[in-house]
């Protein structure tokens, strides 16, 4: 991650613009398992009611939004650093995945997705 | 803007089952409902902020930061940015009323608080319409609607827009050498073209009324042409301003380098104390002194519109210096100036006598213009010319002109001057452009009428750069010299009030035109006895104290100065004498300061001793002269000469031989000699068979100068009557004039000198053309009194007086017939003539 100044020092000097990406890009491990494949997403701060997973074809796709919940009235921003944003994570499988039955836990931050394998 | 509420999104496909596409990003939360709804507004200045980029912002207005405190404190950190018209000048804090209806939506990514406020990152992520405006303080708010991204029309359009496009970019980025890679790599990577339009537009310098089209667009088909077209001009300007660049490289080098050192150099003087006056004092002080100057009006208004430009100019500037010097050169030039004439009559003949001896006629001349001047002040000068042999005294006697009027005088030479500009001077165009000579020695005078001496005029040469002859037609043609322009000047002034004197040694060489306008003074050699009063009244007692002498310490006795002019010296003027008496002066100089004298009187006796052996022997007269040699005398530069004619017959020769570089039109003079003695054999007791059987030989040393005119004509004649004759020419006679082959003399020129230099030489008689007897009276009396001079006017009375009587030595000095003399020429110069 780049910190701020970093930003502002790579940005041209007159208007200071780049072109933007996602929104937010979270970052995700894809473990192999015996019966399918286990997904860790880091997505610490999004609510895990407001998360919607689907599947389509060889495609794992993840969209959702983090919002600030801990901002109260009297609060001052005094610096911002965590991006509050929505987001879409596409996973790409090898394979298919149609038809696999997912279960998903959210402990520590991390978004867990099992996706077992229809066969088994 | 076309589309509006009802055509608003779409929107996006929230709520994901599974079917959507999912190509774009997705538009959730709080607007992806694609219902209006409230939102805090930032008003940016002189930005666009387009969908899809990322950019630093830096807030600092109370409205601006209300409006950025009230996103963060919601969950999803939206904020609107709106742009500011651009036709609204003040630079308060903007109201709604300020802004453009349509802007963009961002979601602000960092925060970071600073002294003047706080520096926040958003992102762009899409377009936006003011619906409603809800609150104008603290903050701005409205609610707002999103805009669909503009939809494609013409895919193939729009991509090969988008190709041209990036190939734009690869040739700007070529000639942008600081470009960050990541812009680099984003730029050429951007493969969607709404995408890529959006960030052109944010990184290039369009304007905000450009940049809030291209936000507007809702097409991707305008937005990819608007791109292209402000991209294509950036490139045009990007390549200009490289290839100026690149050939301004070199220049720019050298003028900084210029610009430093200059800068030092400042410095440096301001250390020293030099500069005390600014540029700016510098053209106040130039501007004082014109007010205060006296200048014709002409003068005065080309001179302030010198003066602005100078303003104008940096010190630097080449030409500042050029006009300022031009400035001062006119605040120096005496526009309206004049001395004062003093117009006594007799003070001035006073002076005349003062600085020169004799040239009665001369000074007679000068007082009658004086006269003029004096009853008719508003009189042109006269334009004097002096013609004479060299140290006469033409240029003292300027000085005494001027002295005598109470006029400053000037004094230049133009022998050699070849160049026009020298006397016009060069046009301020060109580097180290000057004023001509003229408007120079005016300027050096003060004064607008002085009396200006143009020295040697008939030494002017002339080439391919003009004829300076041609420009002095018009300075010194009264009608024409009042508004002379000189080229540097480039303004008339008027040379009318100048007192012109020019001085030549011969009248030849001087155009026609240009001795036309001239009021010609010729001025003849010195007799030996003018040059005695002139040595005795100047010319020792000048040398005398030059030298450190005491008046009474040196006495040179006249007989001695008559030896130093005749045997020391050979001129026409007294330079020569005058040195000469210097170097007696220093020789008794140094007896004296050897105190081996008190004081020295040299006489002639002494001359050896101080000179050495006398360094000329004039030609005398010889005592005796064979047939077939004659007496001539010829004029020169240097005054007069007497010469020898020697002819002599060639026994079975044929025709008539001429040596000693003789001119045309002696040599025709000699033929027209022969054919009259011919043609008048019998007349003169020549035997007819004498043409037939001898040739002749005609010599005229020394042969080494060439020589020319026709007033030798009387003496070739004698010279050969004589040869023919066997009658001798009279040794004491000499003879100058023009014969014609019917047998008439013709007048010549240059009387006196000849004269002169026969007196000099011993002769005592003297035959001259009848028609030159008023010149008689030029020659000195002491000299005329001593001679015979016999008038003639045809030939035969030239052989009448010339020939000796055949039978003795002694004849007297009448006719008589046979026997020869000769007469003789030596040392001749071009024998000029004038009838």
């Amino acid at each position: 991650m780049r910190d701020i100044d970093k930003e502002f020092s790579l940005i041209r000097t007159d208007r200071r613009v780049i072109p933007s990406g996602r929104l937010w890009n979270p970052a995700a491990d894809v473990y192999r398992s015996d019966d399918g494949w286990v997904v860790k997403v880091d997505l610490a701060g999004v609510c895990a009611d407001e998360l919607e997973i689907e599947i389509h074809d060889s495609m794992l796709r993840i969209r959702g939004c983090r919002r600030d919940k801990h901002y109260r009235d009297g609060f001052v921003y005094h610096q911002m650093e965590i991006t509050y944003s929505r987001f879409e994570k596409s996973i790409q499988f090898p394979a298919p995945i149609e038809g696999a039955s997912i279960r998903h836990d959210y402990t520590d931050g991390f978004l867990i997705i099992n996706v077992r394998r229809e066969q088994d | 803007m076309p589309e509006s509420t009802q055509n608003a999104p779409p929107a996006p496909e929230t709520a994901a089952t599974g079917q959507p596409p999912a190509t774009q990003d997705l538009r959730f939360s709080a607007q992806s409902t694609g219902q209006p709804f409230e939102v805090a507004v930032l008003a940016l200045q002189n930005l666009t902020l387009f969908p899809e980029t990322v950019v630093p912002l830096g807030i600092g207005r109370p409205r601006s930061l209300a409006a950025v405190e009230s996103a963060l404190a919601t969950p999803e950190k939206l904020l609107a940015c709106v742009t500011v018209r651009p036709d609204r000048s003040d630079d308060t804090d903007a109201t709604s009323a300020d802004l453009y209806e349509v802007g963009t939506l961002t979601m602000i990514k960092r925060m970071e608080r600073t002294n003047e406020g706080m520096r926040i990152i958003v992102q762009g992520t899409e377009r936006i319409r003011v619906v409603e405006w809800k609150q104008q303080d603290p903050q701005l708010r409205a609610v707002v609607e999103i805009l669909p991204p503009p939809r494609t029309v013409d895919a193939e359009q729009v991509e090969a827009t988008k190709r041209n496009l990036q190939q734009m970019i690869t040739e700007a980025l070529a000639l942008l050498p600081n470009v960050p890679p990541e812009v680099r790599i984003a730029v050429l990577g951007s493969a969607e073209p709404t995408r890529l339009s959006y960030f052109l537009a944010s990184i290039l310098n369009l304007g905000v009324e450009e940049e809030q089209k291209m936000l507007e667009a809702n097409t991707a088909d305008e937005l990819v042409r608007l791109a292209h077209t402000n991209l294509a001009r950036e490139v045009e300007i990007l390549q200009l301003r490289s290839k100026i660049a690149t050939e301004a490289q070199t220049e720019m080098d050298k003028a900084q380098r210029d610009y430093v050192l200059r800068q030092q150099m400042r410095a440096i003087q301001k250390e020293l104390g030099e500069d005390e006056t600014g540029e700016a004092a510098e053209t106040e002080l130039l501007r004082e002194r014109l007010d205060k100057a006296e200048l014709p009006e002409e003068v005065r208004a080309e001179a302030d519109r010198e003066l602005k430009r100078l303003q104008r100019l940096p010190a630097a500037a080449p030409d500042y210096h050029v006009i300022r010097t031009y400035l001062e050169f006119i605040l120096e030039l005496p526009w309206l100036k004049s001395s004062e004439d003093k117009l006594d009559l007799a003070e001035a003949r006073r002076i005349l006598d003062e600085d020169h001896y004799g040239l009665e006629d001369v000074k007679e001349r000068i007082l009658e213009f004086l006269a003029v001047i004096k009853l008719r002040p508003d009189t042109k000068s006269p334009i004097l010319l002096f013609v004479g042999p060299p140290g006469v005294g033409k240029t003292s006697l300027g000085r005494s002109i001027a002295r005598s009027l109470g006029r400053q005088f000037e004094r230049m030479s133009l022998g050699g001057v070849r160049d026009e500009a020298e006397l016009r001077g060069h046009r301020r165009t060109y580097i180290g452009a000057m004023p001509g000579r003229i408007i120079q020695s005016i300027r050096r005078a003060g004064v607008n009428n002085p009396v200006m001496m143009l020295d040697e005029v008939d030494k002017l040469g002339n080439d391919y750069r003009g004829d300076p002859a041609a420009a002095l037609l018009e300075i010194l043609d009264p009608q024409q010299n009042n508004s002379f322009r000189d080229h540097y000047l480039d303004l008339p002034f008027d040379l009318s009030r100048i007192f012109f004197i020019a001085t030549a040694n011969q009248l030849g060489p001087i155009p026609p035109p240009l001795r036309d306008r001239m009021e010609i003074i010729p001025l003849a050699g010195y007799s030996d006895r003018e040059k005695l009063e002139i040595a005795r009244r100047y010319l020792i007692p000048r040398q005398t104290t030059e030298n450190g002498l005491n008046t009474g310490q040196l006495k040179i006795a006249d007989d001695a100065v008559e030896l130093i002019a005749a045997r020391y010296t050979r001129e026409a003027g007294v330079r020569q004498l005058e040195r000469t008496v210097g170097s007696i002066a220093r020789k008794v100089a140094l007896k004296i300061a050897q105190a081996q004298a008190e004081n020295v009187t040299v006489t002639a006796k002494d001359l050896r001793e101080y000179l050495g052996p006398p360094r000329f022997y004039p030609e005398q007269a010889r005592k005796e002269l064979p047939a077939g040699v004659a007496t001539g005398m010829a004029w020169t530069e240097m005054g007069g000469e007497v010469l020898f004619i020697e002819a002599t017959l060639l026994p079975g020769g044929r025709g008539l031989t001429i040596t000693g570089q003789l001119g045309e039109v002696m040599q025709e003079s000699a033929r027209a000699a022969q054919s009259y003695l011919w043609s008048h054999a019998a007349e003169f007791g020549i035997e007819p068979e004498i043409f037939k059987e001898f040739g002749v030989h005609l010599h005229v040393p020394a042969g080494a100068i060439p020589k020319d005119g026709p007033s030798a004509g009387v003496t070739i004649t004698s010279a050969l009557a004589s040869l023919y004759t066997g009658r001798r020419v009279r040794p004491d006679t000499a003879m100058t004039g023009e014969i014609t082959l019917s047998g008439l003399v013709f007048p010549i020129g240059g009387v006196k000198e000849k004269v002169l230099a026969a007196y000099r030489a011993g002769i005592r008689r003297i035959i001259l053309p009848s028609r030159n007897e008023a010149d008689v009276d030029d020659i000195p009396e002491d000299v005329r009194d001593d001679l015979q001079i016999v008038f003639v006017s045809r030939i035969a009375e030239v052989l009448d007086a010339a020939l000796e009587v055949l039978v003795a030595n002694p004849p007297p000095q009448p006719p008589s017939i046979v026997d020869g003399g000769r007469s003789r020429q030596p040392e001749p110069e071009p024998l000029s003539v004038k009838s």
